[in-house]
Parts: C-alpha cells; sequence; structure tokens
C-alpha cells in the first residue's frame, strides 16, 4: 500500500469536509458565549453582538423580558448581530437572551441594560496623570487587564453628587471582583468601595463634590489581577445610589412610602405603587431630578403590609407593637443595637419565620430569636438562609410573644434594613430538567426537530407534600404535541416527550411549564426553573454568579436525516430479568453517522448501559436492559436519545414506549451441590410456579467452573423439580464456587422473557491423600475388602464433608496409624 | 572513686584558698550573704547560708568557708559550719564577718516541735527529678522505661503515685521490708539496673524515699502547698581562673507561707560547660573564659543566676569611650566586667552602607555617598539615621518582617485578594505608625470577615487552637511553650496548666463561610473550652505567667490582647526590643529571638529592659529604637577586632558580617544594575521587599532563603550561605543577565566617562567605597588589555557583585 503523505490526507480531509458542508445547509447545536456590549442603553436602538459558534442560521433572538425588539438580525458562522430597539421603560438590570436557530436553539447568556449612552474605554489611560476623559451619566464599556488600572475624568460643579456602579462580577463572565474609587483632584479618596452586599463583588461610590474641579473614578481588580475577560459597565452620573430602601416590601397592588438610604445626599423618599402579581425579582430602582441609578434595590412583595419598627425597642421589655400577619420591618441602627417587635399569636398557628436582610442585599447579618411574653427564649437562628435567619415555629399557646433581631457581629448602620416575613407553611413545588453536565446548560432547552421527536427529562422537588403529579406545558410552538406521564409520587424525575409535525413551522419560544398535584383540589402547583451556573471558581468550585429562568426554551428545528424507534416488547422484563431492547434506526437516504444512543429514563430497579453505539449505517441496535430483584412493578414510560454529528450534534428521541416490570413466573430453589475432583454430582432445584406460561422453559446452568459440564434442561408449567448431572474434571479448580446460578427462558408472544435465579454454591474438593502408610492402592477386589460394605461408595458424594468433618476425619486417620507415622519422625 | 573526688575537691578547695590570698590583694569592696534571713519552721528545716565578697576589680569570691559565721543563739538555732538547723522556737541574729566587713542574718524558728510526715509531692517527687528517674531518656520517656513509667519531670504526681503503688502490685513497693522495695534496690543499685545507681543507701535521697515506704507510702492528704517561687544564689559571680569555685544556694517558697532550703533537691545544669561547670551538689567550678547561666531546676520552677569566668589575673584597664546613649552604657558596663575593649568606630562608608541596608534595605546611591562623605557636620551619622527612617523603604522592611511573623501568605483556605488585604492591612498600620501595641491588639482581638476586617486572617491562618496559642507565644512573647502541650516545659517555667490556660483564651473562636465564597467571618462563638489531658479539667483562661481574668461577657481574645500588647506583660516590649535588635546586628540580645525560655537568658539584660523600657515610653513606637540603636556607638563599631574582643561573639563588642537577606541582595543588585524586576500581582520595578504573598518566589529569592512564611518561627529566614547561591550568583541569569540588561557600562562609554571612573562609579555602587589605588592599578592594566572594553568593564562589575564585600553587610 503507498503510504499517503501527510498533505494529500489534510487535502483529503478538507475535500470530505466541504461535502458535508455543501450537503447540510445548516449547522446543529449552537452555542452563544457572550452577549456584546454587556450593557444596552435603553429608548434607543442598539446594535448587539451575540457571540458564539454555529450560529450561521440564526433566525430569532428569544428575550425573556419585555422590552425589546429585533428590526433586524445578520447571521454569521460566529455571531449574530441583532439591532434592537429597547423600549424606554425596559426595566434596568439584569437581562436575559437565547439565538434560536434554524438547527437549533443556544444556551442563554444575561446582558445588562441601563439608562445611560455608552462609552468604550481608551487606553491608555492607566495613571492618575493622564485619566480617560468622559461625560457625567455615561456607561464605559472596559476591560481591565493583568494589573491594569483605569483612570476616568469627569467635570463636577460644586455640589453636585458623583455616582459610580460597576457590573462586573454580575456579568457573569470571569471572576472579576472590581474595586473603585471617586478620587477629587488632589488624590483624595471620596468614596471607594471593594464590596458592597447590595452589589456583592461589584462596586459602588457615591460622594457630593465640595468645590468645581475634575474628579476621578478609579477602576481596577481588588488585587490587581484581571485578564482579556474582565470586562466591565461602569456608570458614572450625578444619579442616586442609595445602598437600602426601606421599608424593603409592601402588600402586593399597595402604595407605599419608602425611603431610600445610604445616598451621600440623605434620604430619599418615594411612594411607590407595587404590581399586582408576585415577583420573586422585583426591585425598586431610586431615581431623583439628578438621574436614575443603573440598578435597582431588592424589594419583598408579600400578601401582607408592614409593621415597622418604633425605637427604643432595645430589650424584650421595650419592645415595640407589631401585629400579624404583617411583615416586621426595621433597622439595626446603630452598633450593638437590638430590635424587639412584640407580638400576638394564637395558639397552633405555624409558621416559617423567615428574615430577609443580605437577601436583600442589607449588610447586616441577622441573628433572630422568639421569646414568650415573659422573655423565656423559644427559639433562635442565625444562618440556615446563608447569613439570614429562619426557623418554623408552632405557637403553643395564644398570648403575646417578642422577636428579637440583631446582627451577629453587633455592626449596625442606617442601611442594616431587614424584614420578617411569617409565612404560612404551604406545600411547594418546582419542576427542572436534570443537569447532564456540571457547570452547562448542556440540553436545558428543547429542540425538536420538524416530523421527530424530541424528550426530555423533567424533575419535581416537592416541599411539605407528596403525591403524584401532572406535568403541563404551556405556549408550545405550532405543531408541536407533548407527552408528559403522571409523575408518581415515589419518582422525582418522569421523561416528557415533545413531538414536531413535519409540517410545523420552524419557530420558537419560551414555554411555561406547570406541575400540579394530581388532585385539584389541594390547589398545589409549581412551575419550572432552571439556572446556569456563570462563574465558578476556586475554593472548591464555588458558584460565584448564577442565572434562575422559569421558562424552557423550545424550538422547532430543521428536519433531521435521522430518527429512533423503539420495537415496542411484547413481554414484560421481570424482576431479576434482562431484555434486548430493540431499536429502529431510520436513516434518510445518504446519512450514515454513526449514533449514540443513551438510556436516560431509568424505571427503578432497571440498569442499563450508559450508551450504546450504533456503527455508521447500521440501522438496527438492542439496548440491553436487566431488572434488579426489586425492582418496581408497573409500567413504564421509557424512550431512547440518540445523537450524532449533523455538522454538530443533533438530538432526537425516540417515541415514548412502555416497559412493563413484572415478578418472575416462576421461582427456583436451588440445593448445594458438592464433590471431589473427577468426581460427578447431582444438583437439584424445586420449582414453584407463580404465573402460568405455554410450552416449554430452558433452563441453563451458569457460573460452572472451569472444566465443569452439564446438559441444559426444559420444563413446563407443571414441572415442579429438577436434577443437573454435573460432571467434574481431574483438573476443576478446588473450592467452594458460590456463583452458580440457573437462567431461565421462557417465551411468551414470540418473545423470550429472560431471567436468573439467585447463586447456589458448588464445592469441589480435592481428593483425600492416602494414609502415609497405607498400601498404594487396594488390590483389585480381595474379598477381605469386603468389610466396608455397609458404607455405600456414593455417600460422600451425598453427604460432601465439611472442613471440620474432614479435619475430624484426618485426626482420626491419624491417631489410627500414629504409631508408625510417630516413629518414622523420630 | 568517692575518694578520688573528695581528694579532687581537696585539691581545689586548696587552690582556692592560694587563689584568695592572690585576689585578697584587691580592695574587698563588700560581702553578700545569701539568702538574708533563716526562717525555719518545722524540726526537718534547715538552711544553709553562702557568703560571696566583691572586689573593686568586679571578681567575685566564695568566702563561706573563710568567714566567720557566728550564731547568735544556739537554744534556737544549731549550728554546723554554714548550715543551720532549728534547736527550739524563738528568733535571733547569725553575725557574719569577713575581713572587717561585717552583716547580719536574721533567724526565726517556728513549730520547732512538729515533724511532718514525709510528703510523696513535697519530698519524694523532687527526688525523682534530682536523681533523674523522670527525664526523657529515662523512665519520664511517652512509654516509660523498663516496664516503669513516671511523668515527664514529674507533670503528674497523681499519675507517677499510681505507678508506684498500684501498678504491678507489691512489686515496686514492699511495705513489708521498705528496703527490699525495687524502688530501693533498682534505685540505689542494689540489683541490676540500666539506669546505674541514683542514690546510695545511707544518703538522704535514698532515706528520704525509704521513710516514706515506711510510713506507709500514703498520698498526701487535704491542701498540698505549691511551690510559688524559687531563688538562687549568689545573684551573679565573676570567678577569677580555672578552678574557682562558688557555693550556689536554691530556696524555694510555697504557697503556705514557707520556705525552704532546696539546695540538695535541686537539679543543676549550666548553660556553657566550656566556661563553668556545676556538679550535683551546688559547686560551681570555672573553667575557661567565658559566661555560662548556672541553672537549678526545682518542682516546676527553672532558675538561673550568671557567671563570668576570667583568666586568672587578668590585666585589664578600661579607657573611657564616649557613650551615645543607654545603649552604650549598658554594653560599656558589660564589657567592663567582662573586660572586653569594643572595637573602634567603622568608616563613614561603612557606616552609610551598613544603615542604608539595614534601616531601607537598599545601597546608597553615588550621590548619596558622596554628600555623606564630603558632610563634615559631626551629627552627620544622625542626620542620616534621621534621614533614612522618614522613607518608605524603612516602612516595607517592616512589613515584610511583620508578614513573616504573621504568615502573610495564601493557602488553599486563604485566597489572593484575603492576603492581599491582610497585606495592605499591615502596612497601612506600619506605614502611619500605628503603635505596636494597638496594632497587635486590634490583631488579636479582631472580628469580622477576612475581607471586611483583614487582620482577622491571623485566625484564619491557623485553625487550630492550640496553634494559635503556641504561635501567638512565640511571636509576641518570643516563647516556644510547644513543649508545654505534652509535659511541664523542662528549662522553662511552663507547665502544662500554663499551656492549656493560655490556650484557652482562643479555644471560642467562631469562623463560619462569608457570602463570598472567599471570605471567612471570624467572630466570637462565646462557647468552647480547652481541657487539661490529664485529669480532663476545664481550663480558665490564664495569661501566660499572668493573671486569671475576669471574662464574664467579654470576648476572650479582646481581654487577651489587651493584656499581652501591653506594660503589664512583661515579656511584650522585651521582645519587640529583642525583634528589632536582632535586625540591625543579626542576632538578638536573646538569640534565637523566638526562644526566650530561662534556660537561654540575655546577654546583657540590663540592656534589653532599658530597650524595653524606652519601646513602652516611647509608646510603642518602635522607630524611635531603632533611631536609638542606630545612633548608638555599639551599632557604629568596626567589624575588626582588637585583642580583648576577638573571640567574643555574643557581646556586640564589634560589628558582625551578616549575609544580606535574599530580599534586600536581589533588591541592591537590582539597584546597582539599574535593572527592574517584575514580580506577579506588583508592577513592573517593584522590589522584592515588597512582595505581598509568602508564596510568590524567584528561583534568587528561594536559593536565599526568602521566607515561605509557613510558620512563624523566625528560622524561615535562611541566612546562611551555601553552594547553590555561590553558584547561582556566578552562573545564574541574575547577575550576568541584570549586568547586561542594566547597560550601566554601555551607557557610561556612551557618555565617554573615563573607564577609572567607571570603576569607581562600579565600586561605590556595589561596594559603596572607591577602589583602593592598588585594586583601581590591576583592573586598568585588566581593561588595557581587553580589546573590548565593555565587556571588560562589565567583567569587573561582575567581579564585584561575586565578591564576598557585596554580599555581605559589614
Amino acid at each position: 500500500m503507498r503510504r499517503l503523505s501527510p498533505r494529500t490526507v489534510t487535502f483529503a480531509l478538507l475535500s470530505a469536509m466541504l461535502l458535508v458542508f455543501t450537503s447540510v445547509s445548516h449547522a446543529s447545536s449552537p452555542a452563544l458565549s457572550i452577549i456584546t456590549p454587556r450593557n444596552v442603553q435603553r429608548g434607543v436602538e442598539n446594535t448587539i453582538t451575540f457571540n458564539g459558534a454555529r450560529l450561521a442560521d440564526a433566525e430569532e433572538i428569544l428575550f425573556y423580558s419585555p422590552g425589546f425588539e429585533v428590526v433586524e438580525l445578520t447571521p454569521e458562522a460566529g455571531k449574530a448581530t441583532a439591532k434592537v430597539n429597547i423600549a424606554a421603560d425596559c426595566r434596568l438590570g439584569e437581562h436575559v437572551a437565547h439565538v434560536r436557530c434554524k438547527s437549533g436553539l443556544t444556551e442563554f447568556r444575561t446582558f445588562w441594560v441601563g439608562p445611560f449612552p455608552a462609552a468604550a474605554e481608551v487606553e491608555p489611560n492607566s495613571s492618575f496623570e493622564a485619566p480617560q476623559k468622559i461625560e457625567l451619566n455615561t456607561t464605559v464599556h472596559g476591560v481591565v487587564t493583568n494589573e491594569d488600572v483605569d483612570y476616568y475624568a469627569v467635570e463636577l460643579k460644586a455640589g453636585q453628587r458623583i455616582s459610580a456602579e460597576i457590573e462586573a462580577m454580575r456579568l457573569g463572565t470571569t471572576l472579576f471582583d472590581p474595586y473603585i474609587a471617586i478620587i477629587d483632584a488632589k488624590r483624595f479618596e471620596l468614596s471607594a468601595d471593594d464590596d458592597t452586599p447590595l452589589t456583592k463583588q461589584d462596586a459602588v461610590a457615591s460622594a457630593v463634590a465640595k468645590e468645581d474641579g475634575t474628579y476621578y473614578v478609579m477602576v481596577r481588580e481588588s488585587s490587581y489581577a484581571g485578564n482579556g475577560n474582565c470586562r466591565y459597565n461602569l456608570h458614572v452620573g450625578t444619579f442616586p445610589r442609595p445602598l437600602a430602601v426601606y421599608p424593603a416590601g409592601g402588600k402586593i397592588g399597595d402604595t407605599v412610602d419608602v425611603r431610600f438610604v445610604g445616598d451621600p445626599t440623605g434620604a430619599i423618599a418615594q411612594s411607590v405603587q407595587l404590581p399586582t402579581e408576585p415577583n420573586d425579582q422585583f426591585s425598586l430602582v431610586p431615581q431623583d431630578a439628578n438621574g436614575v441609578a443603573p440598578s435597582g434595590n431588592p424589594f419583598m412583595l408579600f400578601e401582607h403590609g408592614n409593621s415597622l419598627e418604633t425605637e427604643p425597642n432595645e430589650s424584650i421589655a421595650e419592645a415595640c407593637a407589631a401585629e400579624l400577619p404583617n411583615a416586621f420591618n426595621g433597622i439595626v441602627q446603630a452598633e450593638g443595637d437590638i430590635d424587639c417587635f412584640r407580638f400576638t399569636a394564637k395558639k397552633g398557628q405555624v409558621f416559617d419565620i423567615e428574615c430577609f436582610a443580605r437577601r436583600i442585599r442589607s449588610p447586616l447579618d441577622p441573628v433572630m430569636n422568639l421569646y414568650d411574653g415573659n422573655g423565656r427564649s423559644l427559639v433562635g437562628n442565625d444562618d440556615s438562609r446563608g447569613p439570614d435567619s429562619y426557623f418554623r415555629y408552632t405557637f403553643p399557646a395564644d398570648g403575646e410573644y417578642v422577636l428579637r433581631v440583631t446582627d451577629h457581629l453587633k455592626r449596625g448602620g442606617d442601611t442594616f434594613v431587614y424584614r420578617v416575613e411569617f409565612r404560612p407553611v404551604k406545600a411547594q413545588l418546582s419542576l427542572g430538567i436534570p443537569r447532564v453536565a456540571r457547570y452547562s446548560q448542556s440540553r436545558q432547552q428543547i429542540y425538536v426537530p420538524r416530523g421527530g421527536k424530541y424528550a426530555t427529562l423533567i424533575s419535581a422537588s416537592r416541599s411539605n407534600f407528596g403525591g403524584d403529579i401532572t406535568i403541563e406545558g404551556n405556549q408550545l410552538p405550532q405543531g408541536v404535541t407533548m407527552h408528559a406521564p403522571n409523575m408518581p409520587a415515589n419518582m422525582s424525575t418522569m421523561p416528557v416527550v415533545f413531538e414536531a409535525a413535519a409540517d410545523a413551522p420552524i419557530a420558537g419560544g419560551l414555554m411555561t411549564f406547570q406541575g400540579k398535584h394530581v388532585d385539584p383540589a389541594t390547589g398545589i402547583q409549581g412551575h419550572f426553573k432552571n439556572r446556569a451556573d456563570l462563574v465558578v471558581a476556586a475554593p472548591g468550585q464555588s458558584l460565584y454568579v448564577y442565572k434562575d429562568v422559569e421558562q424552557l426554551a423550545i424550538a422547532v428545528v430543521d428536519e433531521l436525516p435521522y430518527s429512533l424507534e423503539i420495537v415496542q416488547p411484547k413481554v414484560p422484563i421481570v424482576q431479576s430479568g434482562e431484555m434486548a431492547l430493540k431499536v429502529l434506526i431510520h436513516r434518510k437516504e445518504g446519512f450514515n453517522e454513526a449514533i449514540t444512543l443513551q438510556f436516560p429514563f431509568r424505571p427503578p430497579g432497571i440498569g442499563t448501559r450508559s450508551t450504546v453505539v450504533v456503527p455508521a449505517g447500521a440501522t438496527e441496535a438492542v439496548y440491553p436492559l436487566n431488572a434488579a430483584g426489586n425492582a418496581q412493578i408497573r409500567e413504564w414510560p421509557i424512550y431512547v436519545l440518540g445523537s450524532a454529528n449533523v455538522n454538530g450534534t443533533a438530538w432526537v428521541s425516540s417515541q415514548m414506549a412502555t416497559l412493563s416490570v413484572a415478578a418472575p413466573y416462576v421461582s427456583f430453589a436451588l440445593e448445594r451441590a458438592a464433590c471431589e475432583q473427577g468426581q460427578e454430582t447431582q444438583l437439584y432445584g424445586k420449582i414453584t410456579h407463580t404465573t402460568a406460561f405455554e410450552g416449554n422453559a430452558q433452563i441453563q446452568l451458569l457460573g460452572l467452573p472451569n472444566l465443569v459440564t452439564t446438559t441444559n434442561l426444559e420444563f413446563n408449567k407443571e414441572t415442579e423439580d429438577f436434577t443437573f448431572n454435573i460432571q467434574t474434571d481431574k483438573t476443576s479448580p478446588a473450592g467452594k464456587h458460590t456463583n452458580v446460578f440457573c437462567r431461565i427462558t421462557i417465551t411468551e408472544n414470540g418473545e423470550p422473557i429472560v431471567f436468573r435465579t439467585a447463586a447456589t454454591v458448588l464445592q469441589i474438593d480435592k481428593p483425600l491423600p492416602p494414609p502415609p502408610n497405607a498400601p498404594p492402592k487396594p488390590k483389585p477386589m480381595p474379598v477381605a475388602q469386603a468389610a466396608p460394605k455397609p458404607m455405600p461408595a456414593p455417600m460422600p458424594m451425598a453427604k460432601p464433608l465439611s472442613r471440620l468433618e474432614k479435619l475430624r476425619l484426618a485426626a482420626k486417620q491419624r491417631t489410627e496409624g500414629a504409631v508408625p507415622s510417630g516413629s518414622e519422625e523420630e | 572513686m568517692t575518694a578520688t573526688k573528695n581528694t579532687l575537691r581537696s585539691l581545689a578547695l586548696f587552690a582556692l584558698v592560694l587563689m584568695t590570698a592572690v585576689t585578697s590583694a584587691a580592695e574587698l569592696v563588700e560581702i553578700n550573704v545569701y539568702p538574708q534571713n533563716i526562717d525555719l519552721t518545722n524540726s526537718r528545716d534547715r538552711q544553709r547560708l553562702i557568703v560571696q565578697a566583691r572586689y573593686a576589680d568586679g571578681i567575685t569570691e566564695d568566702v563561706t568557708e573563710q568567714a566567720t559565721i557566728t550564731n547568735g543563739n544556739a537554744e534556737v538555732l544549731r549550728q554546723d559550719g554554714y548550715l543551720f538547723y532549728p534547736q527550739g522556737n524563738g528568733e535571733t541574729m547569725v553575725n557574719v564577718e569577713f575581713q572587717g566587713k561585717a552583716l547580719q542574718v536574721a533567724a526565726k524558728v517556728q513549730n520547732f516541735d512538729v515533724t511532718p510526715p514525709v510528703s510523696f509531692t513535697l519530698d519524694v517527687m523532687p527526688i525523682f527529678m534530682k536523681a533523674n528517674c523522670n527525664t526523657g531518656s529515662c523512665h519520664g520517656a511517652a512509654r516509660g522505661k523498663d516496664g516503669f513509667l513516671l511523668s515527664l519531670y514529674g507533670f503528674n504526681p497523681n499519675g507517677d503515685y499510681n505507678n508506684i503503688t498500684r501498678d504491678f502490685s507489691s512489686r515496686r513497693i514492699n511495705l513489708a521490708f521498705p528496703e527490699d522495695s525495687l524502688l530501693m534496690t533498682k534505685g540505689a543499685g542494689i540489683v541490676p539496673h540500666t539506669g546505674g545507681t541514683r542514690f546510695r543507701k545511707g544518703d538522704e535521697l535514698y532515706e528520704t524515699v525509704h521513710e516514706w515506704l515506711r510510713d506507709g507510702a500514703v498520698m498526701d492528704q487535704g491542701e498540698i502547698p505549691t511551690v510559688t517561687k524559687v531563688d538562687i544564689y549568689p545573684k551573679g559571680a565573676v570567678l577569677n581562673g580555672e578552678g574557682a569555685q562558688q557555693k550556689i544556694s536554691v530556696r524555694a517558697y510555697y504557697s503556705d507561707g514557707t520556705d525552704r532550703d532546696v539546695t540538695h533537691l535541686a537539679y543543676f545544669s549550666s548553660n556553657n560547660d566550656n566556661s563553668a561547670i556545676i556538679e550535683q551538689d551546688g559547686i560551681v567550678t570555672a573553667q575557661n573564659r567565658g559566661e555560662a547561666f548556672i541553672m537549678a531546676r526545682f518542682d516546676t520552677h527553672t532558675v538561673g543566676t550568671h557567671f563570668i569566668v576570667l583568666p586568672k589575673n587578668l590585666e585589664f584597664s578600661w579607657n573611657e569611650l564616649p557613650e551615645n546613649n543607654y545603649i552604650d552604657t549598658h554594653m560599656h558596663n558589660k564589657f567592663k566586667n567582662l573586660r572586653i575593649i569594643p572595637s573602634e568606630l567603622c568608616t563613614d562608608e561603612e557606616f552609610i552602607r551598613r544603615v542604608s541596608l539595614d534601616v531601607t534595605g537598599r545601597l546608597p546611591t553615588v550621590d548619596e555617598y558622596n554628600a555623606f562623605l564630603a558632610d563634615t557636620d559631626p551629627k552627620k551619622r544622625d542626620k542620616l539615621v534621621d534621614e533614612l527612617l522618614t522613607r518608605k523603604e524603612f516602612v516595607e522592611i517592616w512589613v515584610m518582617k511583620w508578614a513573616e511573623l504573621l504568615t502573610i501568605r495564601t493557602t488553599n483556605q486563604i485566597s489572593y485578594k484575603s492576603m492581599l488585604l491582610y497585606y495592605t492591612w499591615l502596612q497601612e498600620r506600619i506605614a502611619n505608625n500605628v503603635p505596636m501595641n494597638v496594632m497587635v491588639q486590634e490583631l488579636l482581638g479582631s472580628n469580622g470577615g477576612t475581607f471586611a476586617n483583614a487582620a482577622t486572617n491571623y485566625y484564619q491562618n491557623e485553625t487550630n487552637t492550640l496553634k494559635v496559642a503556641e504561635n501567638v507565644a512565640q511571636v509576641f512573647m518570643g516563647m516556644r511553650i510547644q513543649c508545654a502541650q505534652c509535659h511541664n516545659h523542662p528549662f522553662d517555667r511552663w507547665t502544662m496548666d500554663d499551656y492549656y490556660s493560655f490556650a484557652a483564651f482562643f479555644s471560642q473562636i467562631g469562623r463560619k463561610r462569608g457570602e463570598d465564597p472567599r471570605e471567612i467571618i471570624v467572630f466570637n462563638s462565646n462557647s468552647g473550652e480547652v481541657r487539661h489531658p490529664v485529669g480532663n479539667r476545664v481550663m480558665a483562661p490564664k495569661f501566660l505567667g499572668g493573671d486569671t481574668p475576669d471574662l464574664t461577657g467579654k470576648d476572650r481574645r479582646q481581654v487577651m490582647a489587651n493584656w499581652l500588647a501591653s506594660d503589664e506583660n512583661p515579656f511584650f516590649a522585651q521582645n519587640l526590643s529583642n525583634m528589632i535588635w536582632a535586625h540591625f546586628f543579626g542576632k538578638g540580645i536573646i538569640q534565637e529571638v523566638d526562644d526566650v525560655r530561662i534556660s537561654n537568658p540575655p546577654v546583657n539584660k540590663e540592656l534589653l529592659d532599658a530597650l524595653a523600657t524606652n519601646l513602652t515610653e516611647y509608646n510603642y513606637d518602635f522607630k524611635k529604637l531603632v533611631r536609638d540603636i542606630c545612633t548608638s556607638r555599639t551599632y557604629q563599631l568596626s567589624t575588626k577586632t582588637n585583642e580583648t574582643n576577638e573571640k567574643d561573639t555574643t557581646n556586640f563588642s564589634h560589628a558582625t558580617l551578616r549575609r544580606m537577606r535574599a530580599e534586600v541582595l536581589l533588591d541592591s543588585i537590582t539597584q546597582v544594575t539599574t535593572t527592574s524586576n517584575k514580580f506577579p500581582g506588583l508592577p513592573s520595578g517593584a522590589r522584592a521587599v515588597q512582595i505581598a504573598n509568602g508564596n510568590t518566589s524567584t528561583y534568587f529569592l528561594t536559593t536565599f532563603g526568602r521566607a515561605k512564611r509557613e510558620t512563624v518561627c523566625s528560622c524561615e529566614v535562611k541566612m546562611e550561605p551555601n553552594l547553590s547561591q555561590a553558584l547561582h550568583m556566578l552562573n545564574g541569569d541574575t547577575v550576568n543577565a541584570k549586568i547586561a540588561q542594566g547597560g550601566l557600562v554601555t551607557t557610561r562609554i556612551g557618555e565617554e566617562v573615563p573607564h577609572a571612573k567607571i570603576i569607581e562609579e562600579i565600586y561605590i555602587r556595589c561596594l559603596t567605597r572607591k577602589p583602593t589605588e592598588k585594586e583601581l592599578t590591576n583592573l586598568m592594566e585588566l581593561v588595557s588589555q581587553e580589546e573590548n572594553k565593555q565587556q571588560a568593564l562589565e567583567d569587573v562589575f561582575w567581579a564585584l557583585l561575586n565578591s564576598r564585600e557585596f554580599v555581605f553587610n559589614h
């Protein structure tokens, strides 16, 4: 054979790749790595680039929140560029988007919407002497490279406020912990921040200019690190940047008076109309005549109103009055401050008592204690909810109680806001898709090929209740149907299959998933939640930034050149049994790629291989299943999921088939067998019939050691026992062979039901050595040898000697022949 | 054997008598009697007196045998030479007279008719130590010896009692025939004993044990008095020549107010057998010239006294030397005692190099060198010190040194950010001249997040309660108390009780994860105790060598920090002063600086005390102490020795050669070659001294022994020269590459500077001196022979950087 030169091989490969490119018009598994710029201004048209891979057939951007209108989308291989009109009332802060392509859906990524026009960072700006000049109320898009320091200069009039807020870690790109400082012309730091509870590792700074002049904002990584991925949005302007809002929650639909605190110009009072729908991510954006802050302060929406603390309430005796079911609100105002609330509760009331402090981004690390009216301590907690406190409490009697809140380190301050909500104990349900890879959004979206199927597992987490759950999907794209069996009470995952009609339009959207208790009277329901791990870093792969979404992205994608079909088995798989599940691969003309099959849903007790690879061109595969002895008996939905390279990984699933798990039709009791090497023995078994079957069934004896043979047996529904004749060899391994078992094959509906029995023991012993002084071998049939007749020859076979018995026998033999052997040794 | 020993002793005595005749030629100044009273409190009690004469030349002499000691009342006291026994209750005086000097000693006898039984704890236990039974190599080993276990140095009397009387029942003791007890027969060597004969039948140790056995070998009942203090006499001695002797007397004070002469029970040792040896009978014999610290150990107490041995009848005259400040005064006092004349002052060139390297970690620049040499102000050295102290490099040196003590480095638990914040915290404290006591109080009492209050990293660096306590003792008090974790410290005062009581201050450190995964919140958990491993007692927090404070409602660590870094703690200021001293002299007044113990006494206690007192008075502003040190004459001495101090390596009578620390050396090479370094996390051009992280290092720094800051031990910084260092200087990529990279020679050639001037500049840069004429001639000859002048001059540069004169601070 002629050896090909490397160049020839490369050329051949290239040609092959070109062929693939020309024959397949699209790419599967599009990916989105980052959306740039990281911040866009609302109220104007922005050009947003969705950077990733395999995006050439991008068709649509899916936004999770309103306010975005894509005017133009230009797809390219590595990116999709969109002109997006952003509504003037678009919510400020973090937003989420996917790119939908004809062939698939990307993962979701975040970007930020801000109120200010953008300016790009221009290096060099690394020294105080040569800063980059920017306008007030600007958002700078910058990068901190290694040991980089960025300076920006703005002009201020005396009395003007300057605020700076940075989005860096929050951008969820990399571990980038920024530090910012506002510096005056004499290099004095007016305000500097590394971390602040409001923005976690990100920083905010705010100061009031004492005189007209140039002021500087400095940005760096807090430990002078940095790299090309350390992007930031730096908002510099005259906007208010209070650190907390008080009270930090209110009744849904009410108008509440709130006070923003922590701004250098003092508190900012506002009256706010609250939304009428619950929203876990609600925040209030501070605003005054000088501008609007680039992000909001978290605000709780609650079913009930507020009770506000009145100082002094430092001790149980001085506790201020509060009323249930209101939420209690307060500020731990100074170092060592203690807040006490006195309230009345009724016997038997059970509440989840939640203190919200760090969860509403307050600096407070609360410690919450409950006392009875006499000051006797009942229950307390520090950190059950991260730094926040929580306990569930059943009030033992009607009467007065006192709730005490303080800081764990006895700190305090104007912004140490907290809120305690008494929530009745409620059943809670949430749905999700189990992760298939760590820190990845892989297969956390649904992409159904036209005329094909795609299945996923849905997981449910139930708290405070149990029971079966129905799963409902809403806003499915046109032409898509969903098959979702009920999730039994003992299960926390179930498969759901989506099927797109051959003529379903290529489209996509965000669907809501809902789970409900099968009994509608319970009113228990919950929705889907999906989390993307955005920044994971040391120590110990800690999750620094994540984003939760409550909708599931689904798309109908181009038809795929293959589909899968499970051949519905006609027999059950029985406990301790096995089954070869046949899968048909329907290939389009010309599609010969190898396909990897998975079996994602495994009913309890059913095991199988993680993957089965269907070789290129093959149209049939067998997925071997096995059932444990305690596999749960019932009918289960099953599916196989396949992936193949269709210029990128393309996923498809089979239909939802049924796997019936049944009890074995017969049960066997095997006895033990033993013999010496080279001898023959028998192994007896008894059969108990539980389910009748037709015809003859086969029994194979398996697990026999080397050079031990027997013949297969057959039995029918009337057979009650059987005997295997086992022939050993002189060289068969001696010892206890503990894994000898029967495999039974019963044929029903033309398909085999295969299962195995529990194992028994075959003991093979070495023949006893002849006594040392015994004659070499008894001579053939001397008359005198007739004496041992009462002991029939097959005895040892019928009752093999135990080790102890053998030792006794040996000892006996020794004593009988002791004199000569002992004297020999002398 | 005994006969020979006695003969030797008689000979020695004879020599002493002879010598007395000689010494008495100098004028007798005073006599001292030790102890200064006799207080006998039962019929077993006794007291010895020793009389010491001091002559005008500083020599002392044991004149106990020669002095006339008379008993004031034979009905109260019974006298046997210089030993006194009770004779009847009452008070009297004992008169001591020697060569016209007289003293009186008050004597008091009480409870003459009381004969207390032999106490296991008070009488028998000390015998095990005196007879060396319970040392680590004998029965005090962790598993005992030959099947018999005693607690190491007797830290557990109850356990020992149990092992003697209950373990192997009726084997070790025989109450019917006490003298047949194995305890007696083994100890007295009557039956084979691996440890040999420890006492002899008939001597006092034997008889005491025997009597205890005869009385039934009972354990003491009720409250047993504890030893509160032990005194050793005399309080120092200056012995005249080899063979001179001095008796030692040891007295113990008990918690019931009594005292006891325990000379026969104390275990004696000398820290320098080359100069003075001590026998177990308490007699010191002078050997070679030098100093020795004579120690006595009784109960858990070790006490010592300072001995100087001089050559016999040494001729010596002290010329009054100028004293710049109190440091010189204390030094000169000691030199007078030691008959040492300190070296001359170092030259201005040496001084500017030495002080620049020590204070700022940098070599003087050519301009600084010229300006200093040209200055004719007699106070120019003081001026230079003052100027150097204002530089930020001074701060950086001390930040580095503290960073080593506080083990500032990244670990699996401490992120880079945490480490940097911790370093910045330290830097701010030192740069802002925060008094050391305030800084240490802030550090040790810190609570909060490791980001929010970076001082709390101290408690994240080490999370083991006992280790934290050990580190605090070692860093801030200079004491290694580790030994006392398992047994009473054999060479120091620390008992296991002290150890666990001190550790109890650190038993309530709460740690929880902060919101940022990299942050840990350190807080006062208000719960958690330390238990004593013997008996599992909960130990109440007690200051090391101090009181048991009231801690109700307080943060234990804050109470401890407030005591530790205060005037109340005698060790804090002393330890800081010693650390600072060690930086400028290469070794501490107590060496190692973190090994303060009774058996490792300061070479000049008066000086150390004065430094500590001054530091306290300066409100712990260590900069002022540095000024005192650098402006003292002692610091400015030359390395050249004279006849009297050439063998002195401990008393700072001349300057010593000190290799530059790794960081300073690299910075100096970088400085003289006009190059720069780039270290992670620091801008280009930053100095090695400024590296925040103990884990950041380079091959150069590692080779020259930069501390990794893994432990608090002062031994982490390696100053010893080794082969890799020499090879790295010669062949490594630092020196040669930097010469080429800096291009100093090329620049000067380009500026058409004459070759001789270039050589001169290189000399000043590297060695802070001009070349000698001979050097210059030789080098010029070399340069003229070489065609490539740049190469030749760079070779000169290279040679200077590889010279010992460059690498050492001298």
